[in-house]
């Protein structure tokens, strides 16, 4: 037998062609939509543009949309796999170039493909803390998810015709599998191959999932510790210590004699794992009152960390606003220790973790 | 409709292009190779693999076996690619309590071993099914 390349004609497995192409590109459009939309509203709420608003109730709100961020990009892995091997015959295609919208529409779909893969990669390495690559991840992340998503839109655009034929088309027979999979098959082992990955990881976030993912990047017990206090450069604050909101400072003990409130609110991490804990501390509501400052004013919040870039944050004022938006002295009934933010740390419904600063020093209006 | 869908993607995309300047200008090679590796390693290595592994499938299992070890195969597959974040952290942060300090390897051993009883079972189920049936020709 001679050795010659592949071509289009010699792929005759039913797991390739419009048929499987459409539905299996239909849920992984579905995927690819509901994970940009919850990264982009992600985006918004850590650079929030001057018209953006982000409500701080339900209390669970970024815990789901980020929760669904990181889980529709797993999904999105098996599906894109597919994807790309119901079409690979379409590779070997020849000429290479028809024309020139030909030429545009191959280049459109390596852009697509590469954006593609660039995004859940560097997605899942990051839900891992783990970063083999030189650039910032949130700014590459962020640029290359416009690009996949226009160039999703511009492979839709072409495909338009050929996707509402596949998807309208009656049932035909099943062509018998040449390879391992009928067509159904294939179809069916992919919905079991994204639903196979969410197990695997949904855990992170959905409590009664904890102990079968087991690539959720939390573990089973206690509210992870993100950033130690040794790593972040501080040390257990003394009797001088003094939270100084606007001109006014309070001492831990006034902090501790002031009414208290006591919520169950999540530590929602952009990393998509999550952990409820009870806390107890002082509205920051209160605080600002006290302080003679007016109510619903965005703040900034500083820690007593050195440096690092969540060591000054901005609430904004539907959070500050917010009763239940708190300097937490306690946590599950126990003063903070050093590492979850000794002396106290802000603790604010439906935020992502980051933007929960720890070891407060300072509360300013902005 | 199509040219309202494609000029909004044209639009993105553009959009998309200007945001990842300062990251072309900062690491083009890492960003170079995380854009084009994807799209080489799978057509170049994962297709190919698949493709081959299908047609040996289809070769040397008997007919009730080649569903269940080709999609256990594929199971499998999406298992490793998941854990290799967790299980090489040449790269990574440190571990903090509660952060990526579970036991990754043994999860995954246990996931494939779930899913490989499920291979044997849906195999002999499909073994006994076609025996039943009356039919039990050794290649179609």
């Amino acid at each position: 037998m001679k050795l010659r390349p592949p071509q289009e004609g010699d792929f005759t497995s039913p797991t390739h062609g419009p048929r499987v192409s459409a539905r299996i590109g239909l849920w992984l459009g579905i995927a690819f939509g509901l994970c940009f939309v919850t990264g982009l509203i992600s985006h918004g709420i850590q650079h929030p543009a001057a018209w953006f608003t982000w409500p701080s109730r339900p209390v669970n709100l970024y815990r789901i949309t980020q929760g669904i961020h990181v889980t529709s990009g797993v999904a999105a892995i098996p599906l894109l796999l597919a994807k790309l091997w119901s079409v690979y015959p379409k590779l070997f295609g020849r000429p290479l170039v028809r024309s020139v919208p030909h030429a545009l529409e191959r280049g459109s779909i390596l852009v697509l493909i590469g954006a593609s893969f660039f995004e859940l990669l560097t997605g899942v390495f990051n839900v891992a803390q783990n970063y083999p690559w030189a650039f910032f991840f949130p700014t590459a992340h962020y640029a290359v998810a416009w690009i996949a998503t226009g160039a999703l839109l511009v492979h839709i655009a072409v495909k338009l015709p050929v996707i509402r034929e596949a998807l309208s088309r009656r049932r035909t027979e099943q062509r018998p599998a040449t390879g391992a999979l009928t067509r159904r098959g294939f179809l069916l082992t992919t919905g079991a191959a994204a639903g196979v990955a969410v197990l695997a990881t949904v855990g992170g976030t959905v409590p009664w999932l904890r102990n079968v993912s087991v690539f959720a990047s939390r573990s089973a017990t206690g509210v992870p510790i993100n950033r130690l206090a040794s790593a972040a450069g501080v040390t257990a604050a003394d009797s001088s210590w003094r939270l100084r909101v606007g001109e006014v400072e309070f001492s831990l003990d006034e902090l501790r004699a002031m009414p208290q409130t006591t919520a169950d609110l999540p530590i929602a991490c952009v990393e998509g794992w999550s952990a409820s804990a009870t806390w107890s501390g002082v509205p920051v509501r209160d605080l600002l009152r006290r302080a003679g400052l007016p109510a619903g004013s965005d703040l900034r919040v500083e820690s007593l960390e050195k440096g690092g870039l969540y060591r000054s944050t901005t609430l904004p004022g539907t959070h500050t606003d917010d009763p239940l938006t708190l300097l937490a002295l306690r946590m599950n009934g126990e003063e903070l220790t050093l590492d979850h933010g000794f002396p106290c740390r802000l603790i604010a419904p439906s935020r992502p973790g980051v933007l929960q600063t720890k070891w407060v020093s300072r509360l300013e209006v902005l | 409709m199509r040219w309202v869908i494609g000029t909004l993607g044209v639009v993105l995309l553009g959009w998309g292009a200007v945001e990842l300047l300062p990251v072309v200008a900062d690491s083009p090679l890492s960003l170079g190779g995380w854009l084009l590796g994807g799209p080489v390693l799978h057509d170049a290595l994962l297709a190919p693999l698949v493709g081959v592994g299908g047609a040996v499938i289809a070769r040397v299992l008997p007919k009730p076996w080649r569903a269940p070890v080709g999609a256990g195969l594929v199971l499998s597959g999406v298992l490793v690619a998941l854990a290799v974040p967790y299980l090489w952290r040449t790269f990574s942060g440190p571990v903090t309590p509660g952060l990526h300090d579970r036991p990754y390897l043994a999860g995954l051993l246990i996931a494939l071993a779930v899913v490989w009883t499920g291979v044997v079972i849906a195999g002999l189920l499909g073994r006994e099914k076609r025996g039943k049936r009356g039919n039990t020709p050794a290649t179609p």
